[in-house]
């Protein structure tokens, strides 16, 4: 900050981000690799008349922070000027530090292998014959100092299982524990769902032909699709064209039974931020209530061009959220399967691609334990198929949300989201052109 | 240069580990700088620059693995890392039920420099802002004859240079120093209520002098003009089974999917099986026929200028071109030191790292569809009814690289032999084996595309190129979009 002030920059902000994680993969009931990974890094935001530049730099001693400042500095100056530079607040703000984090994840490498035995052992007690997976555990700490006078400091953990358990090479299961305590992380819960689903995929087979089915959603596969109403409520995704979400603040997009709301901080959040990264405060916001769009996400930039205030969710180019809840219903998952009728039961999906992010067109593809549901109750596993649809229409067409929740963060699932099992009618189900070849162990 | 300064420490931390007991050790110095410039419908976004440098070792003790990572770079950080890297793989050394070898691998002493005429490094920071600009301005004037306007564009240009150090215990000294030029760019079109996106990606190693040699201004001023052209001339797509041009894009994304990943060994023996998956190939699938003898598909990582340019390997393992289908059998999988050892095959050098706090792990470089005798016209003369998969949008497949699905962007209509008219988000759903069974030919164009590809567990990104020539498909179907 000294240099920035010293070189002359009206403003500058300096976050420094330092994180410690530590984490075990398994594969095939062995652990394939423990790491330990400790980091640091400075971001570095500057502005002079009108200019701007973001820097980063994972040089943690003095002297070459100060010389990438200069650097930074000489490098903006020989700029043009940006016409959307908004000034940071005049006033600045003082956080204090907040430490409220769980210790027990802090260097928590000799956690690490008890768990991962522990759920290893719940999904083969249930019958899988081999299990992978990883483990992570860390903390990372924001501290913040802007020219305007803010200063803060803030530390957040969390823990992370993902196992996944075959009984043959086409039969799996997926089981997750996503905690921000130690204490909350269930490796038994997570190792059975595993086990469990691995073993009910036996002998799967391939629908017929595609159709048109109401899909009840894990959490799992909730958060992946309905988290991504966070990203596509960005200003900057509106702005840019790429949100389904353009024009329609105020209107409906959704069912009535939708609300999603983002959260800087709160209990079980698994990515805390007391600041943004333009130091202002985070917040609750709400995003989608009673299938209304009641606010986009914003920076003090994208703030100043829609006419409104900040939402904290800075991203200095992008704001993006937190961590996101997803309403509450009032049913239960055996309930769900019985008014559905008809359908089938996803617990677990990868690669969701977008044809169009402007409407919304996207596919994805359900894996591990995938149900067939005839007559309100699961009749057969299935496998081969892809779920085609538009955000739009699906979030319209939610009939039914459960009462029980799950925090979800996982290769698939950047946002942590909190999320209940989502029934949606009227889901598009495809199957690929041309035989497979036998599944083999 | 930051590198020279850190290179102790990499010999220093072999040594730490050597020490400690380990069979195995290996350190990175890993890092680079770059600077990226985005432009958010023509209004310039704030320029970015990064400088990043760390250590990355990893050893094997009592059979485990141990990975560690720091920018803490002195011999205390260094030393400490060591210790936690040896506590933890001693600690889970209980749960490898297979002890982990690296084996015997050709390493040695080599120094790599990927040549640029224009540097990318103390350049004016100005110039990324004047090329967008110039993109930008075409674009946006793009299709405006038709009633289409193109009035959300991302644009995002970045150079950079990533530098490495990698020592290992078993000889290899292997420094490199490749600099890259990358574009990204987000382009939606409208007309009425009625919109189209296309995802323009290209980079490749070298100077400056790379935006020349892609034509980037008039490539992205052609992509901007075809999608117009989609948004008002595409008409309904046929559907059924029928014959169907793949385009080198095409070509590129299904070898990469459908055949290269599947045939990552470490894939194909279960390690990524709860992140990116597994492989409907087993490690006795050497030589069974997937594809018609008409389908041949390589990995290449020595192709100069390459976006996957990467002649020796992050375990100090030298590289090799790999011929992953050749007429239609698999012929080799990709491997690294201990999948190779495990299967008792030769080392072809395949492990890459994303940074210097990521592991390394078997990678793909430069996928493609091996060129054939035909042209791109003589191709297309074979097909009665079917369709030109040109660009492609929405892509995905499972996790065993069976079931994939590609949805056409520029897309037309072959009639007689001829391409006609456009026609709007063909759909490509197919199976690997119906895929690659049905190749019939190759044309002689052999053109890449610049991608990322997403692996590993925290995900490392890593620069590709994925590529082919024009592949026809006979018999295969196509579903129609909207």
């Amino acid at each position: 900050m000294k240099v920035a002030r010293r070189l002359g920059a009206d403003e500058a902000i300096l976050i420094s981000v330092v994180s410690d994680e530590r984490m075990a993969r398994f594969a095939n009931s062995t652990v394939t690799v423990s790491k330990s990974v400790t980091e640091s890094g400075t971001e570095v935001y500057l502005s002079k008349g009108g200019r701007r530049i973001i820097g980063t730099s994972s040089n943690p001693e003095k002297a070459s922070l100060e010389r990438f400042v200069s650097l930074l500095y000489k490098s903006m100056m020989a700029l043009p000027k940006d016409p959307g530079h908004v000034p940071l607040p005049a006033r600045g703000r003082k956080y204090r530090p907040r430490r409220a984090h769980d210790r027990r994840l802090e260097s928590a490498e000799g956690l690490l292998a008890g768990y991962v035995e522990e759920a290893i052992g719940s999904a083969e007690s249930e019958g899988a014959r081999r299990v992978a997976g990883s483990l992570e555990a860390g903390v990372t700490s924001h501290h913040i100092a802007t020219s305007t006078g803010t200063v803060g400091a803030d530390t957040g953990a969390r823990i992370l299982l993902n196992v996944r358990a075959f009984t043959d090479r086409d039969a799996s299961g997926h089981g997750l524990s996503c905690s921000a305590t130690a204490r909350g992380l269930s490796p038994e819960v997570a190792g059975k769902r595993a086990g469990y689903h691995s073993k009910m995929m036996r002998n799967a087979r391939q629908l017929p032909e595609g159709g048109t089915y109401s899909v009840l959603m894990s959490p799992t596969v909730a958060s992946n699709l309905l988290g991504l109403v966070g990203e596509f409520a960005s200003a900057f995704s509106v702005e840019a064209g790429t949100s389904f979400l353009v024009d329609s603040l105020g209107k409906k997009v959704g069912a009535e039974c939708v609300d999603i709301t983002d959260r800087g901080t709160g209990e079980g959040c698994l990515q805390p931020r007391v600041f943004d990264d333009e130091g202002q405060p985070t917040r609750s916001t709400e995003l989608i209530s009673g299938g209304v769009l009641r606010s986009y996400l914003h920076n003090i930039s994208t703030a100043k061009r829609f006419k409104t205030a900040t939402t904290g969710n800075a991203g200095l180019i992008d704001p993006g959220p937190w961590n996101l809840e997803v309403g509450a219903g009032d049913s239960g998952y055996d309930e769900m399967v019985r008014e559905m009728g008809h359908g089938l039961v996803l617990t677990s999906n990868w690669y969701t691609r977008f044809k169009n992010y402007r409407k919304g067109e996207f596919s994805t593809v359900p894996r591990d334990g995938t149900y067939l549901v005839e007559r309100g109750e699961l009749s057969s596993p299935v496998k081969g198929i892809r779920v085609s649809d538009d955000m739009g229409r699906m979030l319209s067409s939610i009939r039914l949300l459960s009462e029980e929740r799950e925090w979800v963060q996982w290769w698939e699932v950047d946002t942590p989201t909190l999320c209940p099992w989502v029934l949606v009618d009227g889901v598009t189900v495809t199957k690929a052109y041309g035989e497979s070849p036998p599944s083999s162990g | 240069m930051l590198l020279d300064e850190y290179k102790d420490l990499a010999e220093f931390s072999v040594r730490e580990a050597r020490k400690a007991g380990a069979e195995y050790a290996e350190a990175r110095i890993h890092g680079g700088t770059g600077t990226g410039f985005m432009l958010k419908n023509g209004e310039p976004q704030p320029s970015m620059l990064e400088d990043s440098f760390g250590i990355g070792a990893r050893l094997v003790i009592d059979g485990a693995m141990g990975f560690g990572a720091t920018n803490l770079l002195s011999r205390q950080g260094v030393r400490g890392l060591t210790a936690r890297m040896v506590k933890m793989a001693r600690a889970s050394s209980r749960l490898v039920k297979e002890p982990i070898k690296m084996g015997e691998s050709k390493t040695g002493r080599r120094t790599v420099r990927v040549p640029e005429k224009e540097p990318v490094e103390g350049g004016d920071p100005g110039w990324l802002e004047s090329l967008l600009l110039e993109i930008d301005g075409r674009v946006a004037r793009a299709g405006s004859g038709g009633g289409v306007k193109i009035p959300n564009r991302i644009m995002v240009a970045s150079v950079g240079v990533e530098e490495k150090f990698i020592v290992t215990s078993d000889g290899a000294r292997v420094e490199s120093r490749v600099p890259r030029v990358n574009f990204f760019a987000i382009l939606t079109a409208l007309k009425g209520g009625d919109a189209a996106q296309r995802m323009v990606q290209q980079g490749q190693t070298g100077g400056l002098e790379v935006v020349k040699r892609l034509r980037l201004v008039e490539l992205v001023e052609e992509e901007a003009q075809t999608l117009a052209d989609v948004l008002d001339h595409a008409v309904k797509s046929p559907t059924g089974v029928m014959d169907v041009v793949l385009s080198p894009e095409l070509s590129g994304i299904a070898a990469h999917e459908s055949v290269g990943h599947p045939q990552e060994a470490d894939r194909i023996l279960g390690r990524e099986g709860a992140q990116a998956g597994e492989s409907y190939l087993s490690k006795d699938s050497l030589g069974t026929v997937v594809g018609s003898g008409e389908a041949f598909v390589s990995d290449d990582p020595t192709i100069q200028h390459s976006n996957g340019y990467c002649p020796v390997d992050d375990e100090g393992v030298p590289s090799k071109k790999r011929r992953l289908i050749v007429g239609g059998k698999i012929s080799e999988f990709l491997q690294n030191r201990s999948t190779s050892s495990l299967l008792g095959v030769r080392n072809n050098g395949a492990s890459r790292s994303a940074g210097f706090d990521r592991e390394p792990i078997i990678r793909m470089s430069n996928t493609f569809v091996e060129p054939g005798d035909y042209t791109t016209e003589e191709l297309i003369k074979e097909v009665k009814d079917g369709i030109y998969l040109k660009s492609f949008t929405e892509w995905n497949i499972d996790d065993k690289r069976l079931n994939q699905r590609y949805t056409g962007l520029e897309a037309y209509m072959i009639r007689n032999g001829e391409t006609t008219s456009l026609v709007r988000a063909p759909i490509l759903e197919i199976t690997t084996p119906a895929l690659w069974g049905s190749v019939k030919g190759r044309s002689k164009r052999l053109e890449f595309e610049a991608a990322n590809c997403g692996k590993g567990d925290p995900m490392q990104g890593l620069p590709v190129w994925t590529g082919g020539p024009d592949t026809l498909l006979g018999g295969v179907r196509i579903v129609g979009g909207a």
